[in-house]
């Protein structure tokens, strides 16, 4: 056989796999949707979910899933910002540094349970904050913080050194060098990165089973008061999010729709993501489009 | 002519890591006089430059001492931000903020916490006019700096840097970014400049120092060769390495 | 001293800046190292506890085959078998496929197509393991019961998951070794009269070969941790998988299942806690193995 004929045949053989491989995993997802996407409607989003009868909605579970996203995000990005600015900016080459990257490639590597089983025995039982929305989210934090912090870390490394050497020149400390010069020009790779690691906490489950617990308590969405227990604000209260909420009504089966439920549920969980990555790319083109202008 | 002595450089020496790059150099650079510091690249004149206005604190070890009105700058105990507000810096790249001209002269006095918009306002003009560019902004103060030339653009960070009014500034290769009008703008400016400020500057371009510098420091892997006026040093070198770098034996 | 060498030599509004600076990134950093530390304490002390307070065996957890927490039988032995044999399989499945799509998108294809599959890779990396864990239960799951016969539950099925959740990730990662093969190489491979084929197969693909490993490694790693999505379709019976299509449990289905139903303290509950501690060794393991494996690439 020539090599020009293998070449073909290879060929072919790659891209025939290849489209194998794409339209499985398509079709799949696309199977998904096509089964939920119907049972989408105003009344399954915003009605509560029914424990044995069918019918139930997503309204609670949706909310709770935001909710903690942005508990989660309120404490990770300042925190993974500063830890960001530490490791691009102030933190020398040595072994110490090279000990904290590590630390953090750990932390970025451990199963989603386990972080879920550590956020159980240290908020919730040793903090005593017992299943509630701030355990879910103090677990979520542990495993945002490292992909946050790298890609915050990545947004400032590509601001040109020119930059802040000219600030230096200025007589400006360093720490007024980044966030006045540095930060501002990484704002577009540090709110696509956000936005980006939101999207995965939004779809997290094994890390909340046991931090944010499994149930979903009767809350008032006209209870402003993040104290009160019945407030859909409080923290404190129980909250099961939308993955979790597919994974319970699937190993319990106790709703006789169950099916109807999850895929309803899958389609607005992938819709979400989606919606999350179209944002992320959209603001990142946006920003950078103001300020190069 | 007997001239006043700006800053004052003792036993300097300079240490990437291991690597001792700068060995022993001793020099006082005049006041209100321009020094051109020429050698080859690598022969550590642009690691002297940085390190005079502590640059260098992140990158290298610098040891000996750097006088500057009887405060050994060098030693770390010294305020550097206060160091680098009264002996500026410009860079080879122009690096304007992504801001307005106006904002980007006044910016490192905003640091210094000047609100009056009446100062600011005429520390503007006067510092585009000391850089010679107010002529060409003077009606496009609010737009973004960005949109300059580059030869405008070093002319704005000339002007950031005497916005601040320091005493001394140095220049790291101002025009080696710039085509030849510009650079010819830059060195008339420089010339205006030593009325009002010391300037020591790195170049690798001998017409521009012969051109601009009154005085002229010799380096050659890392060692100050030879120090004296400009005219002495092109004309008539005490050191053959000097007279060979100069002919274009080496470099 | 005249105001000048006073201004040189006292702090000034930007000495107070870098303090500040300096203070707020280093708690943030020595925040994060701490917790580091904490979760590998922690889940150590929480780990060892089976051995040291309830007089277990290391040995005896990880080789006895007869796990009865409710009768003290605590052995390990068919849950780690399970969880390495469905990660090694995914990542044997999952590597030559992987492989043959990346090859496909960055050597074969347009590349005014590669700019439509870069996002919808990312969107299937983002898709929530659940998600995947969903579609086992209802196609996968149900197609096996209809080939195979049985319930379909087990560690096939469990591989099928996996495999979908780890494919994008190593995807992902492998177009971009393979994008990081300087263009030259091709070029003068092809100057030399290869064929395409020929420049794939003995330049392309073995200059990015650390970085395919890493791909694999990592994406062994996240299946060895995947929890729920394995949970909902392996079956969840800890016995010694006695077939590829027979219920089985791995370490990560017992722990998910067993921890709510055990109280704190007991034997029952510090052997799951034994069975966290093996999850947690064995991704510093995984951390190691990309370690080994990228590490090459740079020397």
């Amino acid at each position: 056989m020539t090599p020009e004929r293998i070449d073909k045949i290879a060929t072919g053989i790659i891209l025939g796999l290849a489209v194998m491989v794409g339209l499985v995993i398509l079709g799949l997802l696309g199977y998904i949707l096509a089964q939920g996407i119907p049972h989408i409607s105003w009344h399954f989003l915003t009605s509560g979910a029914e424990s044995f009868a069918a019918g139930g909605g997503i309204r609670d579970q949706l909310f709770n899933s935001l909710y903690l996203v942005v508990l989660t995000m309120i404490v990770s990005v300042p925190l993974a910002l500063c830890a960001a600015i530490y490791l691009s900016e102030y933190a020398p080459d040595n072994r110490r540094t090279r000990l904290l990257r590590l630390a953090i490639e750990v932390l970025s590597s451990l199963p989603s349970v386990v972080v879920g089983l550590f956020g159980y025995l240290v908020f919730v039982l040793k903090f005593g904050l017992d299943f509630s929305l701030l355990a879910g989210a103090l677990a979520l934090t542990i495993l945002n913080l490292p992909i946050l912090t790298r890609s915050c870390e990545d947004a400032l490394r590509q601001v040109p050194y020119l930059q802040r050497q000219a600030g230096l020149g200025l007589g400006m400390a360093k720490w007024r060098v980044t966030t006045k010069i540095v930060l501002p020009a990484a704002l577009p790779g540090i709110i696509t990165g956000a936005i980006l690691s939101a999207g995965r906490i939004f779809g997290e489950a094994a890390a909340l089973i046991y931090t944010a617990g499994q149930s979903a308590p009767v809350i008032s969405y006209t209870d402003w008061n993040p104290f009160s227990p019945t407030s859909f604000l409080n923290p404190m209260r129980p909250a099961e999010t939308l993955a979790v909420h597919i994974w319970k009504v699937n190993s319990e089966g106790l709703v006789p729709d169950a099916r109807a439920v999850s895929n309803g549920s899958a389609a607005v969980l992938i819709i979400t993501i989606l919606l999350f990555n179209l944002a992320a790319r959209f603001v990142g083109y946006r920003i950078k489009r103001r300020l190069t202008k | 002519m007997q001239v006043k002595t700006a800053l004052e450089v003792k036993d300097l020496q300079v240490f990437y890591g291991d690597k001792h790059v700068v060995f022993d150099v001793n020099l006082k650079f005049p006041q209100h006089q321009i020094t051109a510091l020429i050698g080859a690249s690598g022969s550590g004149k642009s690691t002297v430059l940085r390190s005079l206005n502590r640059m260098n604190d992140d990158l290298a070890r610098v040891t000996g001492a750097i006088n500057f009105h009887d405060v050994n700058i060098n030693d770390p105990k010294v305020n550097v931000y206060r160091v680098r507000q009264r002996i500026g810096m410009v860079f080879q790249q122009p690096t304007p903020f992504p801001m307005s001209i106006y904002e980007n002269v006044i910016y490192g006095l905003r640091l210094a916490g000047e609100k009056d918009r009446h100062v600011l306002d005429q520390r503007v003009e006067e510092s585009l006019r000391q850089a010679a560019l107010w002529d060409e902004v003077k009606d496009q103060l609010k737009s973004s700096a960005l949109a300059l030339s580059g030869g405008q653009q070093q002319r704005l960070c000339i002007a950031r840097t005497l916005a601040v009014q320091p005493e001394i500034i140095l220049m790291d290769e101002p025009t080696s970014a710039l085509d030849p009008v510009s650079t010819s703008q830059i060195e008339d400016t420089l010339v205006q400049l030593k009325e009002q400020f010391t300037i020591i500057m790195v170049t690798h371009n001998m017409q521009q120092a012969s051109r601009s510098a009154d005085w002229t420091a010799f380096m050659h892997q890392g060692h100050l060769i030879e120090f004296d006026k400009t005219a002495t040093i092109f004309m008539n070198p005490h050191e053959q390495q000097t007279a060979d770098y100069l002919s274009g034996k080496f470099g | 001293m005249d105001d000048l060498q006073k201004q040189l030599t006292q702090p000034s509004p930007e000495s107070h800046q870098e303090w500040t600076g300096k203070i707020i990134s280093s708690l943030a950093i020595i925040l994060i190292g701490s917790l580091v530390l904490a979760i590998l304490v922690f889940l150590t002390i929480k780990g060892i506890a089976l051995f040291t307070d309830n007089g277990i065996s290391i040995w005896r957890f990880l080789s006895q085959t007869d796990w009865q927490p409710s009768h003290q039988h605590y052995g390990a032995l068919p849950m780690i078998v399970t969880s390495f044999s469905v990660t090694i399989l995914a990542g044997v499945v999952a590597l030559p496929l992987t492989l043959v799509v990346a090859v496909a998108i960055t050597e074969i294809l347009p590349k005014k197509m590669t700019g439509l599959f870069q996002p919808l890779i990312e969107l299937l990396v983002g898709v929530p393991s659940v998600v995947y864990g969903y579609l086992g239960l209802t196609i996968i799951v149900p197609e096996l019961q209809r080939l195979f016969g049985g319930t379909g539950f087990g560690i096939l099925a469990a591989t099928g998951v996996l495999f979908l959740m780890i494919l994008p990730t190593m995807t992902s990662m492998t177009v971009d070794s393979l994008n990081a093969v300087p263009k030259q190489y091709r070029q003068a491979s092809a100057g030399l009269g290869a064929t395409r084929w020929q420049t794939i197969s003995r330049v392309i693909v073995p200059s990015a070969r650390d970085g395919i490993l890493t791909a694999a490694v990592f994406g062994m790693a996240r299946a060895f941790g995947e929890a729920l999505a394995v949970q909902m379709v392996i079956g969840n019976t800890a016995v010694m998988p006695k077939g590829l299509i027979e219920s089985s449990a791995t370490l990560t289905s017992v722990l998910t299942t067993g921890i709510g139903n055990s109280v704190m303290g007991t034997a029952d509950n510090n052997a799951l806690w034994s069975l966290a501690l093996i999850l947690l060794i064995m991704s510093l393991i995984f951390n190691l193995l990309i370690h080994l494996v990228s590490k090459k690439g740079v020397a």
